[in-house]
């Protein structure tokens, strides 16, 4: 892996990583609910996208709610909608102390498993990403999104016994994604992006870096996402130590450039809805390109959706992006 | 003595200490918050109009400051908090008509969607503008949306999504809004959401950031 990132450093040619597996899910005919459920649905939704377009590398589905219920969080699963948290699962001190670290075999993990399983075995002619939540986003989920805003300060030593939950579960899904055979995790952390950057230092950063710790290494990459990072904690994503850092559309990419250091892999960061989804092939190909040539200058970057691109966004749109990219390489 | 006890709860409000037992922030810890002084100021004499003034404007500069990336979230939140602690003290005198608010703002996350956060901080802060605000919650029907402006017919309404896939659920609401209610301002908010957006589906305004909905609804008013 770490070749491949080496490699992308060295390349002159711009490497594309758009996050995406919902075209997958739908080429193959299947409702989100089945691939979020099912991890022989979703393998195939990610060799559908893998066989579909020119993807550099592939991901999972990007689902926020896999380790949140595997903790026991109830969880809402439409059929063709992302799914999410409902409820409360903690609300205080004594609660957080009570709660369990769950083992793998809880909700829908097992599947997820399999179907990183099935595409690392599968899909052989490219990294495979896999995908986990963040620590603080996790325990916002647990613990509700608002109350641990608050939280943090009202109740810091209770927050942090949470976040220390959060993490070691991170780390053993991580390591079971690792044993998988996948090439590395896409951890989206974007609850840490609300917070000011020495408050994502504190309660995202640090327990990013023990998972970071435990689990990256020369076959194993960390990529980093916050998308709702506006350029003002970049610097406590750097202290995480993630080979890789992935970036949301409301930040200037070059800015972003320009605050990371030029050995880690900097991704981002097309808007998945106003240019992937509500966008024409047209000005897909026009942003796309303008994002290219904004930072041709450095080497580090990926070119990349600043988010998961989500449902029904048009393939043409899609295809776009990749002959911008394809257009732009072949000038350079 | 109340010009005093106002200016420490504007402090309050503007730096998010919501009580005595709170520890926050920590230079004001073990120190009475909000919802004591303005029960103090009450007490002392003070008219509730004039509390309302000072928490409108420690709001503002609050809302101020968020926009200006000065503070974040957790911080808007504290002083959200801070604030609804003291305007418990004046409920009586909303209900009575001693005190007016601007008028009122219904708010909901469309019918879909469970996501709260960005529908909270703007009820909050719309509250802490001087609105009276009813929160409708998440998942919000279209049915529920046009009872509450039959109940309601001077509010202004406020929509928000949080996904791509139930931001197309606001046009129905607008639809039906507007077919009960024509004169309704609407306006939405929420992240995949955008100006363009918030045109093509009928909405009279798009609330990038809750101080951006607050200045639009003073446009309302003035």
């Amino acid at each position: 892996m770490k070749t491949w990132i080496d490699s992308i450093l060295v390349s002159k040619q711009r490497i594309a990583l758009p996050i995406m597996t919902h075209p997958g899910i739908e080429a193959i005919g299947k409702t989100v609910k089945e691939a979020v459920s099912d991890g022989q649905v979703h393998y195939e939704a990610i060799k559908a996208v893998s066989e579909q377009f020119s993807m550099s590398a592939c991901t999972s589905i990007m689902d926020l709610t896999v380790e949140a219920e595997a903790f026991g969080a109830t969880i809402n699963l439409p059929d063709n909608e992302v799914p999410t948290v409902t409820g409360r699962l903690v609300s205080d001190a004594a609660s957080i102390a009570a709660l369990e670290v769950p083992s793998l075999d809880k909700g829908r993990v097992p599947a997820y498993l399999l179907a990183n399983k099935l595409a690392a075995a599968n899909i052989t002619d490219k990294p495979l990403f896999s995908g986990c939540i963040g620590p603080f986003s996790l325990a916002g989920r647990l613990y509700d999104m608002s109350e641990i805003m608050v939280g943090i300060y009202i109740e810091p030593d209770a927050i942090n016994e949470l976040l220390a939950k959060c993490t070691q579960f991170l780390i053993d899904y991580c390591l079971a994604l690792k044993a998988a055979g996948t090439q590395g995790v896409v951890m989206a952390e974007p609850a840490a992006g609300l917070l000011s950057n020495e408050d994502c230092q504190a309660y995202s950063s640090e327990y990013v870096k023990q998972i970071v710790g435990a689990v990256q290494d020369d076959n194993f990459t960390v990529i980093l996402h916050n998308c709702g990072n506006t350029g003002h904690c970049t610097e406590a994503m750097v202290t995480t130590g993630a080979r890789a850092l992935h970036f949301g559309n409301k930040i200037d990419m070059v800015q972003a450039l320009n605050d990371c250091p030029a050995d880690v892999i900097v991704m981002g960061n097309l808007d998945p809805v106003g240019v992937f989804k509500q966008g024409d092939p047209d000005s897909v190909y026009k942003q796309t390109k303008t994002l290219l040539e904004k930072t041709a200058a450095y080497a580090n970057f990926v070119i990349s959706s600043g988010c998961d691109i989500p449902p029904h966004a048009a393939n043409a749109n899609i295809e776009a992006f990749f002959s911008a990219v394809k257009n732009y390489n072949e000038g350079r | 003595m109340n010009q005093e006890l106002l200016q420490k709860l504007s402090e309050c409000v503007e730096f998010g200490k919501i009580n005595l037992a709170s520890p926050y922030p920590p230079n004001m810890k073990g120190q009475p918050g909000a919802d004591e002084y303005a029960k103090e100021a009450l007490d002392a004499g003070a008219q509730p109009s004039e509390i309302l003034d000072e928490l409108v404007t420690a709001m503002g500069k609050v809302g101020q400051k968020f926009t200006e990336n000065k503070i974040f979230v957790p911080q808007m939140l504290l002083s959200a908090k801070a604030m609804s602690a003291a305007m418990m003290h004046l409920k009586p005198f909303f209900a009575s008509g001693a005190v007016q608010r601007k008028g009122t703002f219904i708010i909901g996350t469309v019918f879909g969607d469970l996501h709260d956060i960005g529908k909270n901080l703007v009820a909050m802060m719309v509250e802490g503008a001087g609105w009276e605000v009813i929160d409708l919650g998440i998942d919000v029907k279209i049915e529920k949306f046009v009872e509450a402006v039959q109940q309601h017919p001077e509010a202004v309404v406020g929509v928000s999504a949080l996904l791509t896939t139930t931001m197309v659920n606001i046009k129905p609401v607008i639809e039906a809004v507007k077919a009960a209610s024509p004169d309704t301002k609407i306006i939405v908010g929420g992240a995949p959401l955008s100006a363009e957006f918030a045109v093509s589906i009928g909405a009279d305004a798009y609330g990038k950031t809750p101080q951006d909905d607050i200045v639009w609804l003073d446009t309302l008013i003035a």
